[in-house]
Formats: C-alpha cells, structure tokens, sequence
C-alpha cells in the first residue's frame, strides 16, 4: 500500500525543476555509425508501444516509410491499456452537438491555471488545434467513444470523450490492429532500445536494441541491472521517435527528482514506466523540462494497488457529483474538481502521518450517472461500499453522522443554489445531483503517482531540442509523456491522451 | 495437440529403433547411430531441480527439448521460448479465450481482456519453472485476491 504517511506533501508545493547537466554531444553519447553491422533497415523506428508510439506509427507508416516499434515490455501499449480512455478535444464534433460553446483559448486558459502558468503555450495550441485530426485518426483505427462528452476538474467546459469500453485500451487496441495490418509496419515487443547510433555529423541514424529482453519486475532497477536479450543494430533512415512514455516507476530516478517520493509510494503506472530512453535523450543532448513535476492522480484509493477499481469510480461519480470529507472533521477540504496537484495536495494534508484517508461520498443519483460497470466492479472489489443510509456509511468509516448529515446538507444547498462558497466547485455544472438518494456509496481516497509531468524539450514539430545548440538534434523526434513542458506543473485528466496522439502524429508527419 | 502426437509418434519409432541399434552395437558405452536429440543432450540432475516442470506437462512426459527445440545442445544456454511453443499444443490465442470464457466475469478473461484483447505474451503470467504469477493483480489486486475474477494461475 501506498506509503502516504510523508511529513509534508503540502511543503512538496511547487519543486523546483530538476535540471541535470549532462552537455554532452550527440556524437560522444552513442553508437558510432562507423563499424556498425546493421541487423535491418527501417525508415523510422519508433521506442514505445503506446497512443504516441502508435498514432506516429500509423501516421509515418501510412505516409509510405518502413517502420518499427519496439517495445521492452512484453505487453504492448504500455500504460494506454490500462489507462481512463479519456480524450480531451476542443471544438469537437460532440461538443457541437451538446451545444458547448469552447475555443483554444478557453483550452490554454483552463491548462495554464493547473499548469502553474509553466506551460509551454505553442505546443498546447498544437494541441487545441489538431485535437480533431488526432480524434478522426483514432476513429480511422475503429476506436469507438461513449455517447456523451464528461466533464472534467479543472476543465471549464465538457470536452472529454470517453472510451466506449471505459479504457484506453478502446483506442489502442484498434490501433495496434490498424498498425499490425499496414504492409510496412512492424513491432517487436520484449525488445529493448538501449543506445543512439549516430553518423559523423551527429545525426541520429539507427538504435541499439536486445531481442528476447524479458523485464523483471522482481529486480529493483530492471534497467540497470538486467543484461539480458540479444544486441541487435536496426536502421533509421529518417530518423528515431522516442514515445517511451514517463518515469513514474523508476524509484532511483523520481526520488532523486523529489527525496518525499520514497520507493514504496503506489503509482498507477505500468512496471516498465522508467526513464532510461530519456537519459539517452539527454546524452543526446535533449534539454531537460520540468522534470521535477511529477504528478499525483488524486483519485485512487488506498485499499488496493495502482489506478484498481475505485479510481474511476471516484473521477466519474464521488468528484464529481458528491463530496470529499475529512474523517476527523466531518468537513469537506477541496474543491472535489480543482486541479490534480490542488487536490494531492489538499488530500495529503488530511492524511497527514497518521493515514486519514479522506472519504469520497456520492448518492444513487450519481451512480446513475456513470456506466454501470464502473459501479460494478468497484463495489464487487470491495473499494467502494454501498449503504442503505447516511448513519450505516458514516458508522462504517467512524464519522460523525449527524456532522456528516449537516455537511451534505450544506453541500446540497449549493448545489440547488449553483455555487459553492466554501471549497469553490463549480456545482452549476454537476447537473443538479445532490446528495439525497439511497443507497449511498463511499470509499476511502488518496493520490497515487499518476504522470511525470517533466521530459525532453520538443518543439511544435515534435523534434527534439538540444541544450547545446538550441536547435533540433537532427533525426530525433518524440512525443507523450516522454516530453515536459507542454502542461507546465500539473496537467489536467484527460490532457495527456491528445498531447500523445497528436504530437505522435505531429511527428509521423514531420519525419 | 498436433505435436503431441508427433512426438508420440516419433517416440514409438525411435524407441524401437533405438532398441535395435543399441543391439547392433552391442554396448552400453557407444552412442547408437539413430537417436533423438534429448537423449544426446544430458540434462544434470541439478538442472532438473533448478528448471522443474510443471505437474501437468511433466505427466504428459515432455522432454526439455519439445519446447526447447533447437536450440542447441547444450541447456546451459537455452532461453525462454517464445510463445510459438505453447501455443503448438494449446492451439491459439484466440481458442483458448473462447475455451476460457467461463472466466470472462465483468469483461475479465484475462485471454481475451479489456486492456489487451488477445494480444498478451503467455508468459506475462505462465511461467513453466518458476511460479506463475497474474499480471491483472498489478493493478486488479483486490478483485484477484477475492477470487471474484479468477483463480490460481497454472
């Protein structure tokens, strides 16, 4: 279980960015082209598996080039398997339909708020701007979407489309079948990229990789310590993409970034999310972003491993259309739909050392809401419970149910009135739910690692910018978690799925 | 299945065979002309106990080689085998997730899952001489520990 019980993540606020000084050339950092026995040649090979891998994949494959992707995990798509599936699109085609008025402006409005003001604005504006183009391509691969638009924290409109099987792997599996049926689209999976190979001038040309690599994820640091797999040399006429993903697993790494994070704090990230492509790219010479900004989701719940049953259950009913409550109050203590990092951060502080997890509260009425399963598999897992009345849920989770009893009533009341003095949650947009029909359901809350907000510096291109030149490190591009900047301190949910796809389109189009 | 009975087949004419040849060769000590590849390869007793079987396959009698099939002699450098192996007896992905659908309670036949369809690695949860783990647990911990979805992977 997570280790939350750290002094201060209140104290964590801002962190500054860890910026790592690594000025190495390009050319001193890998594998010289010279003396190099290729294995095969591609035009575009591609590190990752995920929504960046796949829609540059697609996009480059499509575009007539010889691609590869590899993947070190055995498992292909990384965390976009077993991710929400939530998809923010601005202007979007649903959003014409349900009447939302929403602008790129809007968009960089509400993401700059929860990034901090840090955001790297231009490539939030690619974004807003090819968030539609992203939606066709995916739709394109037979992705299918749930028939209405969520709302979002922090969003000040409804933007979100969610996946129509409530996971991400709604969008990737079509389109790792899309990709797997091109003619000259290949992935190896179990396969490991481990260094650049450069020619003379700097330029990235192929990648050293092991074959049958097989992640342990019994070792500590699988990355450091295994050395198995066969090395192999492959190709890349027009140059390397680098879609790996985030570092949230790498223990080592994160820590170093920010010393609260211990080893045993839970994230929601697959096992081989770690950050070894993106110190290639900084040998390479990749200036570093915001690498510090390392993101609580703050939806999951303490009673089970990684993103589990509840944390959907806690996005798309208790924050949305109920209440957070601290136990030794009785009170709520955020705005149940600000911002990731207002939210850990607020959660933290009521857990403080002694593990007061908060309690998340919604009614029937929200639970008709939601898809049903996400309902179903919470309440089956036993994350979240369901009671008859307020006094059997309040005795369950040791609260004092008539301050409990006044605090929902307070609640309802800014419901009905449309605005929520106390904590700020914009209740005008909850649809009118408020907390009064049996049963009632409740499950303990708290923010496990979600997102490295922090990464290699790309331009609107998708190319990688070098700290030594200021310019792009020519045949290498990347996209996804792997970048920072682009949303600054925090990002919101359903922010990094378009970030993926479009500049993993952005860059097949590039390269 | 298929290979099964290849092998049985090649079992009941190699043995004979084999019988014959020891005869005409008249001792213990020579290597008889004609011999299937694991008995050429001596697989130590402490390999064996290192690299068990697991319970189903070793009453089927498996050799080492049926899934380690060429590569080479010497088991010290064997490596895992790719998935081609087992699915040379087990048929396919796609087989045995409509065999398993039974478990497919909530959409979580873990061959045939919501997050990966048909596409996982058998290995990402088989293991053949170590204990097999369930990778859902990594993130479905509650619902597997509960027997809701699933029992001890084989």
């Amino acid at each position: 279980m997570a280790d939350i019980t750290r002094r201060s993540f209140v104290k964590m606020g801002a962190v500054g960015a860890g910026m790592i000084a690594l000025g190495s050339t390009a050319a001193n950092a890998a594998v010289s082209e010279k003396g190099v026995k290729y294995d095969g040649e591609y035009d575009v090979i591609i590190i990752g598996s995920g929504y960046a891998a796949l829609s540059a994949g697609i996009t480059a494959a499509e575009k007539g080039n010889k691609v590869l992707m590899v993947e070190k995990m055995g498992r292909i798509g990384g965390n976009s398997v077993i991710n929400g599936g939530l998809l923010a699109v601005v202007n979007s085609p649903k959003q014409k339909s349900e009447g939302v008025n929403d602008s790129a402006e809007r968009y960089i409005a509400d993401s700059m708020k929860a990034g901090k003001s840090i955001n790297h604005i231009e490539n939030l504006q690619v974004i807003a701007e090819r968030g539609n183009d992203a939606l066709k391509l995916v739709q394109k691969c037979g992705a299918k979407f749930y028939d209405k638009l969520s709302h979002l924290g922090g969003h000040s409109v409804p933007r979100t489309y969610l996946s129509a099987n409530g996971s991400g792997s709604g969008i990737v599996l079509p389109m790792i079948s899309y990709f797997k049926k091109l003619p000259n689209g290949t992935i190896k999976n179990k396969t490991k990229f481990d260094e650049f190979v450069t020619d003379d001038s700097g330029r990235v040309v192929g990648v050293s990789v092991r074959e049958k690599y097989k992640f342990d994820k019994k070792a500590k640091d699988d990355h450091r310590e295994n050395t198995g797999g066969k090395r192999k040399y492959y190709k890349a006429k027009k140059g390397v993409i680098l879609a790996s993903g985030g570092f949230c697993r790498d223990t080592f790494f994160r820590k170093i970034q920010d010393p609260r994070i211990s080893d045993s704090i839970d994230s929601t990230n697959q096992p081989g999310a770690t950050a070894e492509v993106m110190m290639q790219a900084f040998k390479a010479g990749a200036v570093p972003v915001h690498i510090g900004r390392i993101q609580f989701g703050p939806w999951a719940c303490p009673d089970e491993k990684g993103f589990g049953a509840a944390s959907n259950f806690n996005i798309n009913a208790t924050f949305r259309y109920g209440i957070s409550v601290d136990p030794k109050t009785n009170k709520r203590y955020m705005n149940e739909l600000a911002d990731r990092l207002t939210r850990a951060t607020a959660m933290f502080k009521v857990i403080g050392d002694e593990k007061n997890f908060p309690i998340n509260i919604c009614d029937q009425g929200a639970v008709d809401k939601i898809i049903p399963e996400i309902a179903e598999k919470s309440l089956k897992a036993g994350v979240v419970k369901k009671f008859d009345t307020i006094d059997a849920l309040a005795a369950e989770y040791k609260l004092d149910a008539a301050a409990l009893k006044k605090e929902i009533a307070a609640y309802n009341g800014y419901v009905k009135a449309g605005k929520d003095p106390e904590q700020g949650k914009p209740v005008d947009k909850t649809e009118g739910v408020q907390i009064v029909k049996a049963p009632f359901y409740a499950t303990r809350g708290v923010p496990k690692l979600h997102h490295t907000m922090g990464g290699i510096k790309i331009n609107t291109k998708a190319q990688v910018i070098s700290s030594e030149t200021e310019l792009p490190i020519p045949g290498l591009y990347a996209a996804g978690e792997i970048t920072g900047g682009t949303h600054g301190a925090s990002r919101l949910g359903s922010c990094s799925i378009p970030d993926c796809l479009v500049f993993g389109m952005v860059a097949g189009e590039n390269i | 299945m298929k290979k099964v009975l290849r092998f049985i087949g090649v079992f009941l004419f190699v043995v004979p065979l084999l019988y014959i040849s020891v005869k005409a060769y008249g001792g213990d000590n020579q290597s008889p002309p004609t011999i299937t590849k694991q008995e050429e390869i001596k697989i130590s007793p402490e390999l064996h106990k290192k690299f068990p079987m697991k319970s189903m396959h070793a009453k089927l009698s498996l050799s080492c080689v049926f899934c380690h099939e060429g590569q080479g002699n010497n088991p010290e450098e064997w490596e895992y085998v790719e998935e081609d192996a087992c699915l040379s007896c087990h048929k396919t992905k796609k087989y045995l997730a409509e065999r398993l659908a039974f478990m497919d309670t909530l959409k979580a036949n873990p061959h045939n899952s919501i997050h990966d369809g048909t596409n996982l690695s058998c290995d990402e949860c088989h293991n053949e001489h170590k204990p097999s783990i369930n990778m859902c647990s990594e993130c479905h911990q509650k619902e597997i520990k509960e027997n809701i979805w699933m029992r001890k992977v084989p």
